[in-house]
């Protein structure tokens, strides 16, 4: 079925293009001075993507270990970032903490995926590695930067009854077991509600991609499955694994909190 | 030939901070079974960050605490803060019962002893809580009687020493008088220290403690007799 894939021209993109420029006139129509921001996020879509192809078109050709897993750090490190920057409150060597959790998801999920599920034979074929890796970052990113999010807000916020349950006895690990928990099932939700509604209320990126690029709608909705899957799993060991780092970075030895470390972004 | 024993609580050469401003520098003090110990000084001086030192809810910049001779490390940081419980000016209960509240201390890891059902159900009653509201939402209760709830929690943890910061701050003068007797009666019968942060002139009229004036922040006083 690939022989039907729509190739499009520039001037078919510069058609697209128009429908920016409505979104523009509405701005204007309505005053809401948003045509600077559109122009510029239009440019920049243009750019990066554009960019991010050109890179793939080489990386693809070049066919090397090296340099998809240069690319993949590349891509970890920009995750981290955007998931750190995007909470409200942060802790030293939280971004080191973000890199090492994302690593950790997008190395297990992404193993157990094109290892062992996909079977991808050389494991770096980057046309499977790379959009898969991307997609792992993109969900987990998100599911980190909310359980971060809560957790340091809550940590704060409940200074007073962590403390009195460690003035009581409890352990640090007993007295941050709710925080911890509640921050993992935030950081959880917005995987699990794309789980439940996918297929009714929304068709995957990946899916859709897929069919537009004139695969077999079903061979399309099983490798979703197994991306759904997959998202689900980098998302939770992402969410558990950068709460336990904080827990351990914001509780010493002694067992106290130090709330001091908590800065405001 | 035999030593004598430790002191009960012995504190040599202190320095708190809040955060990370130094308050107080060479800090001294020493209580025995018994003892109460008021801790007074100007606001500001770094009282509640004494009592949250000596609790070990937070290092102390310099110095030295002792429990009977022992260190926290030496104690196991959750049996000493059980054994030098401090109680919190503001109450902090759990959206909980007060009985739920009562038991929390008791499911932790370090717990040894079961909830003893019978003695929070009197300390209720003798505070004046009353133990039929053991049954109702903590956070309904008036702040008098969560202040109370609090100690009481403290209290069934047998403590040996007990960090009150402003005991009595939201209670009216019989409730005053009901936690003063119940400290004192528990200080003679059991041995139980406390130390008190208080500007409540009632407290210090009626328990007549040893006075630990503290100096404004950044000056150093020993212990006044």
């Amino acid at each position: 079925m690939t022989d039907t894939v729509q190739h499009l021209s520039l001037l078919q993109i510069l058609i697209a293009t128009s429908l920016v420029v409505f979104s523009a006139i509405v701005s204007v129509f309505f005053g809401l001075k948003l045509e600077k921001q559109l122009g510029i996020a239009a440019l920049r879509t243009i750019g990066q993507l554009f960019l991010v192809g050109y890179i793939l078109k080489y990386v693809f050709t070049v066919h090397h270990p090296a340099l998809v897993l240069l690319l993949i750090v590349i891509m970890v490190a920009f995750a981290a970032h955007a998931s750190v920057s995007r909470a409200k409150r942060r802790y030293a060597r939280v971004q080191l903490d973000a890199f090492l959790t994302l690593t950790a998801s997008s190395i297990v999920t992404g193993f157990i995926v094109t290892g062992v599920i996909i079977q991808i034979h050389p494991w770096y074929r980057a046309q499977y590695v790379i959009p898969l890796i991307g997609m792992i970052l993109g969900n987990s990113l998100t599911g980190i930067s909310i359980a971060l999010d809560q957790l340091l807000g809550d940590l704060s916020d409940r200074r007073d009854t962590i403390e009195m349950e460690l003035a009581h006895g409890a352990s640090a690990w007993e007295a941050a077991r709710g925080p911890l928990a509640d921050a993992v099932r935030r950081g959880m939700i917005p995987t699990i509600n794309s789980m439940v509604v996918v297929g009714i209320v929304s068709l995957p990126g990946m899916m859709t991609g897929q069919i537009l690029a004139g695969s077999d709608p079903l061979e399309a909705v099983k490798y979703q499955i197994v991306v759904m899957f997959m998202l689900a799993a980098a998302t939770a060991l992402g969410c558990m694994m950068i709460t336990l780092l904080a827990y351990r970075r914001l509780f010493n030895a002694a067992q106290q909190l130090e709330e001091g470390k908590i800065l405001r972004s | 030939m035999l030593s004598d024993p430790p002191p009960l609580l012995e504190i040599q050469g202190l320095a708190i901070a809040a955060g990370d401003v130094p308050l107080q520098r060479d800090l001294n003090l020493t209580l025995e079974p018994g003892d109460l110990l008021a801790i007074t000084g100007p606001s500001g001086c770094g009282k509640t960050t004494l009592l949250r030192t000596i609790a070990t809810l937070q290092p102390a910049l310099e110095g030295t605490i002792r429990l009977r001779g022992r260190t926290p490390e030496e104690w196991g940081w959750t049996a000493f803060r059980r054994a030098a419980t401090l109680v919190t000016q503001r109450p902090t209960l759990l959206d909980l019962t007060v009985d739920e509240n009562l038991r929390r201390p008791f499911g932790y890891h370090i717990a040894s002893t079961p909830y003893p059902e019978q003695r929070a159900r009197d300390l209720m009653d003798e505070l004046a809580v009353g133990a039929e509201r053991l049954t109702q939402a903590a956070r309904t209760l008036s702040v008098g009687q969560q202040q109370r709830v609090c100690l009481i929690r403290a209290l069934l943890m047998n403590p040996i020493v007990l960090c009150l910061d402003e005991p009595t701050s939201a209670l009216d003068p019989d409730a005053v008088g009901l936690v003063e007797r119940l400290i004192r009666r528990l200080a003679l019968e059991n041995g139980l220290a406390a130390l008190v942060v208080t500007h409540d002139p009632r407290l210090a009229a009626e328990w007549r403690p040893r006075q630990f004036v503290m100096p404004r922040a950044h000056g150093t006083r020993e212990e006044a007799a």
